[in-house]
Parts: structure tokens; C-alpha cells; sequence
């Protein structure tokens, strides 16, 4: 991992073999041309309290990740903010998920990235081992990423 | 004709198990099922592959557990390319690997069980969490919960590279050594990590046992079963999470069978069912008989009560203590509740920590000599490691060049998945009489799986954070007459 010099990561969760769910980390890499000289560009295959390790310390998060609603078509881009992220419920069977980490860090006073946004790409559920985007992600990919980017030079034009 | 509920988890976050429920005329539970959407292809995925590079894909199947792919696929490697690694390499890998199973079962304890044991099973669902179990036990814990596990990462980054994705297991050792410096400072991390798996103890005795109705719970019929055990052990038949051989208990404990790793298939059958892509392993010799219990199942449970089942005790003097209290008050050896899986969790993080102690303390640990070049020819080779959750199991074939020919992985979940199915059915019948569903079945329910730690995805994923479980109830029509919802 980077070094945590600067205030801005953009984070990408998914699994690299999992054929869609690789969406996010897939957006990363293309933005990390234009931002990895002022933003921490971080792709990782974790969940639950690792994110606390990873957005401890930044002021701003922007996390892109594959999600599967089963509401929207595929390729469709949902956006989430703090505000989504008021209700905590039972756990999950694994671990604690974001709302609950967000909660968790503010609770216990850790330094956290004072805004944090989820920028996911809704995909069909990936059943399948394999190292490529499907056709309706691929050609989601182009308006993913510039959407991205608007939040991320937003939120370096508005810090020094 | 049956009547059939669904409760189905509306996302797939962490692999959507789906419980169905079939009611009879009278409408009580006939059969439940819990279905797992498993992952398909992984091994056509792994096919033509190097063998080498498993240990670096096989992490990627489950982001829950990765160190245990990891280390199952490196020693995979060591019995297919027939090395030995040195003993310096041995204790690495060891060290690191009950890093992870501490840091894996605290994760479970405070952050999954919690909530249902220290909150309180009764508890609002909006109690039910991480919070509400700070709510309870207070900062200074919670901060002691995250140091531990922080600093068991930062000690496992530093060895094994990232720790979704670890890097450094290979056939005949470890890509990189221990120095003294790193040895003296991870020493103070495992003083801290024995104290901290002391003090878990402690406060499940505070906080469960002394709470009568949670010793009933955890000892209520609704949530045992009487199974055959399954675990590494060492050549004392103590509990070994990273290397030894497969021992195996019957119901009333005495020994079935034990065996070295590449024996298993002498040992182990996967049974196939059509509604589901998940195989259930069954002790061979006994034979499949159904999702049932009793001397005549050969169905086998794996996980952290299992491992104590199927052993004579721990490896180290605290974690022995720990274990001999549990069995003292879970009526004797083997114990079959269900639920008692999480306090088996808290005696193997004091034996993990335990054991994290004892080779730092070993200055072996420090050699140079961390590798064994392999020069044999590969052929096929096993690997096997306790899982958090339970034992799993690697097994590759390869031609003449180490390209893969064939590959098989029994994970602990698969070991799991029918004793999971049947607690689901039991906690089920005892919430659902004659067609009245008990508003209590969802959480009862998720309980009897949880205690698994089940596992069945390789989606990694922060949203919705949450499980929201659904319940459909329908009359004989298929009409939908009430759905529960949480």
C-alpha cells in the first residue's frame, strides 16, 4: 500500500477472477493514470474491518465496487453517501460490512475520512471464474470512470 | 402436498445462502434445505495453469479466508514437487498461520457471535451488532479488540505480503525469513495477544456463562447434533491448525480413523445432491445415509468445536485449561452444541496465541536456511490446513512439467454444509407448529448457521453491509400468506 501522504484514496474492492466483480478494480486502473499523483489509488480484495485499516487517516474516500440489486439492469452506476449508510443491522455472516465499519471508526474515535462515497457498478451475480468484463460492463466502463473522476477532481479543487 | 417458505437473503454480498423450508398438510416443517449459489469453474479455471502459481490464485476464491488457501496450496506444493522445507520455514509459515486463525476467530467472536451472545439473542435487531457489543463490554475492549487484530496483520503483511493476497509460500519454503529485530518486536504483539485471548475467555464467562439462560441456549436440544468430528492433530493428538494428520471421532468419541493428508480419499467421499452445486463429504467407511445424525451417519462436522472433538486437547498449557473448562461444563467429550462452536473459537485463539508466542520465542525462526529447492518430478500432491472454519483440503495433479492436470479443494463449508442443513431443519421445526412460523425463526435460524462461520463466496464486497433475510411463507397454492423480513 501507498503511503498515506495524501488526504484523497480511491479505493476499488473486488475479485480479480471473478469476471464482473472486477468492475471496480478494472475503473481504478484507468483512473489511476490521471489521479496517482494526488490521489492513493488502492484495489483490494477485502471487506468488512480491513477497510478500516485501509481509509484510516484519508479525508475523503471514494470506493468503486461491483454490487448486484437484481433492481437496475447491469451497467447501471449507483451512488451511495454517508446518509445510506445510517442504518446498521444484524451482521452479516462473515463481517462487518461498510455502514457498519463507518459507524464502528466514528463510535471509537478513529481518524476516518470524513466523507466517504461508493460509486458501485450494478452487475448480474458473477458465478464464473474467469479474467474478463462481460460485454454490458465493458461498455459501462467508459461513463463508470468519468463519473468517477468528477468526484475525485471535485474533491481536489476544493482542498489545497 | 408441502407448502414451501423461502428465506433468502436479498443480496449476494458474502454467497446468498437461500434456506427453504417445506411444510406438510399439517403444517409442520417436512424439510428445510440451505442452498449455496456456489462459485462455478475454478477448476477449469486452474487447469493448464502452473501448479506454482496456486497459492497466489487460490486466495482469490475466498476473500474471508485467503491465508488458509494460501498455506493449504503451499504445502499442496511441498507433496507434489516431494520437498521437505526446512524446519526455519516450517516455523514461519506456522507463525504466520495462527496469526491469522487468532486474528480470524476474534473477527468472528466480537463482530458475528457477539451480537448474538453478548447483546443477547433477544435483543432489537438495531442492537444486534458491533456497537451494541461495545455497548456492553465498553471502548476500552473494543479498542483492544482492534489493536490485536491490527497488530496480527501488520506482522503478517510484513511476512506474507498483502494479506488478501499472501505471497510468500513456495514449494520447500517461504520467499522470505524472519529477522531478530522483527522477532524481539512481534514478541511484545504476542504477550499483548495471550493476555487479550485470556481476557475474551473471560468475558464469555462474565457475560455467557454466567447468564443462566445462555448456558440453555447453548445446551438446547434445538441446536445439537450428534456427529462424527473431524481435525488435524499433532503426534499427540493435540489440536494443530497448520500441519498433522486428519483425526476422526465418532459420535460418542472414540476414533473412526486417522489419516496422512494424501490418504484422504481412502477416507473421504463427496456426496452430490440435484438442488445444489455444493458436494457433501461423508466419511467413506460408513457410507452417505441421508442429512442425519446418530452412530450411523457418516456425516462428519469440521470447525473449532470439531477440532476439539476430534482431539485429546491443546497444544499449549493455557488453551489446555481453557479447553478442559469448556468440557467440563458442556457435560463431557465429544459436545455436540451446535452453538458451543464459539467458545470452541475463544480456546483456539488463546492455543493460536499461545502457540505465536512459542516459536518467537524459538530462535530458529531467525535462520537463514528458509527454502529447499525442489528437484523431483511432479506428479500429485495434498495439502491440508484447519481452516478457521474447519479442515481444508488441496489436491492437485500435474503432468511431467508441473502444469495442472487436475485439481480438487474440499473446503471446510463443504464439510459443513449438511450438519448445516440439518441444524437449520431442527431450529426450524422448533420455531414452525402446525403453519404458525414463530416471529423468533429468522434469528434462531441464522444462529444455527452462523456458529459454522459459514463461508460460500468469493465476492468480496462493503454493501449493503448487512444480511437482510426474508422469509416467504405459502399455502399449498405456491400463494404467498406471510413473509417475514428482517
Amino acid at each position: 500500500m501507498s503511503t498515506r501522504r495524501r488526504r484523497i484514496v480511491l479505493l476499488a474492492l473486488g475479485n480479480d477472477i471473478l469476471g464482473d466483480d472486477a468492475a471496480g478494480l478494472a475503473a481504478a486502473e484507468t483512473l489511476r493514470g490521471e489521479f496517482e499523483h494526488d490521489v492513493d489509488v488502492v484495489a483490494s480484495g477485502e471487506a468488512g474491518l480491513a477497510l478500516l485499516d485501509i481509509l484510516a487517516g484519508y479525508e475523503f474516500a471514494l470506493l468503486v465496487d461491483s454490487i448486484s440489486t437484481g433492481r437496475v439492469p447491469p451497467g447501471t452506476i449507483l451512488e451511495y453517501t454517508d446518509k445510506d449508510f445510517q442504518k446498521v443491522v444484524g451482521p452479516s455472516p462473515h463481517y462487518a460490512g461498510l455502514p457498519e465499519v463507518i459507524k464502528l471508526a466514528r463510535h471509537l474515535g478513529i481518524d476516518f475520512p470524513r466523507q466517504v462515497r461508493v460509486l458501485a457498478l450494478e452487475i448480474a451475480p458473477p458465478m464464473d471464474f474467469r479474467e474478463t468484463l462481460s460485454p454490458a460492463i465493458t461498455e459501462a466502463m467508459s461513463p463508470y470512470v468519468d463519473r468517477a473522476a468528477t468526484i475525485l477532481r471535485g474533491w481536489l479543487a476544493a482542498t489545497p | 402436498m408441502s407448502k414451501r417458505i423461502t428465506i433468502d437473503p436479498i443480496t449476494r454480498l458474502e454467497g446468498h445462502g437461500r434456506i427453504e423450508i417445506f411444510l406438510d398438510d399439517a403444517g409442520d416443517v417436512e424439510r428445510a434445505f440451505f442452498q449455496v449459489p456456489e462459485l462455478r469453474g475454478f477448476e477449469t479455471f486452474s487447469l493448464g495453469r502452473p501448479s506454482e502459481e496456486m497459492p497466489r490464485i487460490t486466495p482469490r476464491i475466498c476473500g474471508v479466508c485467503p491465508t488458509a488457501h494460501h498455506m493449504a496450496s503451499t504445502k499442496c506444493l511441498d507433496d507434489l514437487w516431494q520437498v521437505d522445507p526446512p524446519p526455519a520455514a516450517k516455523k514461519i509459515r506456522e507463525l504466520a498461520y495462527n496469526l491469522f486463525m487468532m486474528e480470524d476467530h476474534y473477527i468472528h467472536f466480537f463482530f458475528l457471535a457477539g451480537p448474538d451472545f453478548v447483546v443477547g439473542p433477544d435483543a432489537p435487531a438495531a442492537e444486534r451488532n458491533i456497537l451494541g457489543v461495545i455497548g456492553k463490554v465498553g471502548m476500552e475492549i473494543a479498542g483492544k479488540v482492534i489493536r490485536v487484530r491490527r497488530e496480527c496483520r501488520q506482522i503478517m503483511e510484513t511476512m506474507m505480503g498483502k494479506v488478501i493476497h499472501p505471497v510468500f509460500g513456495l514449494p520447500g519454503g517461504v520467499s522470505k525469513g524472519v529477522t531478530e529485530d522483527q522477532r524481539t518486536e512481534w514478541l511484545q504483539t504476542a504477550d499483548f495477544a495471550v493476555e487479550f485471548a485470556q481476557f475474551a475467555l473471560q468475558l464469555f464467562d462474565d457475560v455467557v456463562l454466567k447468564n443462566k439462560d445462555y448456558v440453555a441456549l447453548i445446551l438446547n436440544d434445538a441446536y445439537a447434533h450428534q456427529t462424527n468430528y473431524m481435525g488435524l492433530v499433532d503426534d499427540q493428538n493435540r489440536v494443530n491448525f497448520y500441519d498433522g494428520e486428519v483425526r476422526v471421532v465418532s459420535p460418542t468419541g472414540e476414533e473412526v480413523s486417522k489419516f496422512a493428508p494424501q490418504e484422504y480419499v481412502d477416507y473421504i467421499a463427496e456426496h452430490v445432491e440435484p438442488w445444489s452445486y455444493v458436494t457433501f463429504p461423508y466419511l467413506k467407511k460408513i457410507g452417505w445415509k441421508g442429512f442425519v445424525d446418530g452412530p450411523d451417519s457418516g456425516v462428519v462436522r469440521a470447525a473449532p468445536l470439531a477440532r476439539c472433538n476430534a482431539a485429546d486437547g491443546m497444544a499449549s498449557p493455557l488453551a489446555q485449561q481453557a479447553y478442559e473448562k469448556m468440557y467440563e461444563t458442556l457435560g463431557g467429550k465429544p459436545a455436540h452444541a451446535t452453538l458451543a462452536f464459539n467458545w470452541a473459537r475463544l480456546v483456539e485463539a488463546l492455543g493460536a496465541a499461545e502457540r505465536v508466542k512459542e516459536l518467537l520465542e524459538d530462535r530458529e525462526i531467525t535462520s537463514d536456511n528458509i527454502r529447499t529447492e525442489p528437484t523431483a518430478t511432479p506428479s500429485e500432491g495434498v495439502g491440508i490446513v484447519e481452516a478457521p472454519r474447519g479442515t481444508l483440503i488441496h489436491h492437485y495433479q500435474t503432468d511431467d512439467n508441473g502444469i495442472l492436470t487436475n485439481v480438487n479443494l474440499i473446503v471446510a463449508t463443504n464439510f459443513n454444509a449438511a450438519p448445516i442443513a440439518m441444524s437449520v431443519e431442527k431450529a426450524a421445526k422448533g420455531m414452525i407448529k402446525g403453519g404458525v412460523v414463530n416471529d423468533g425463526l429468522l434469528n434462531m435460524v441464522e444462529m444455527a448457521f452462523r456458529a459454522y462461520d459459514p463461508c460460500h463466496a468469493c465476492a468480496t464486497h462493503s454493501l449493503p453491509g448487512q444480511m437482510p433475510l426474508v422469509a416467504t411463507i405459502r399455502d399449498r397454492s405456491g400463494k404467498m400468506i406471510r413473509e417475514l423480513r428482517r
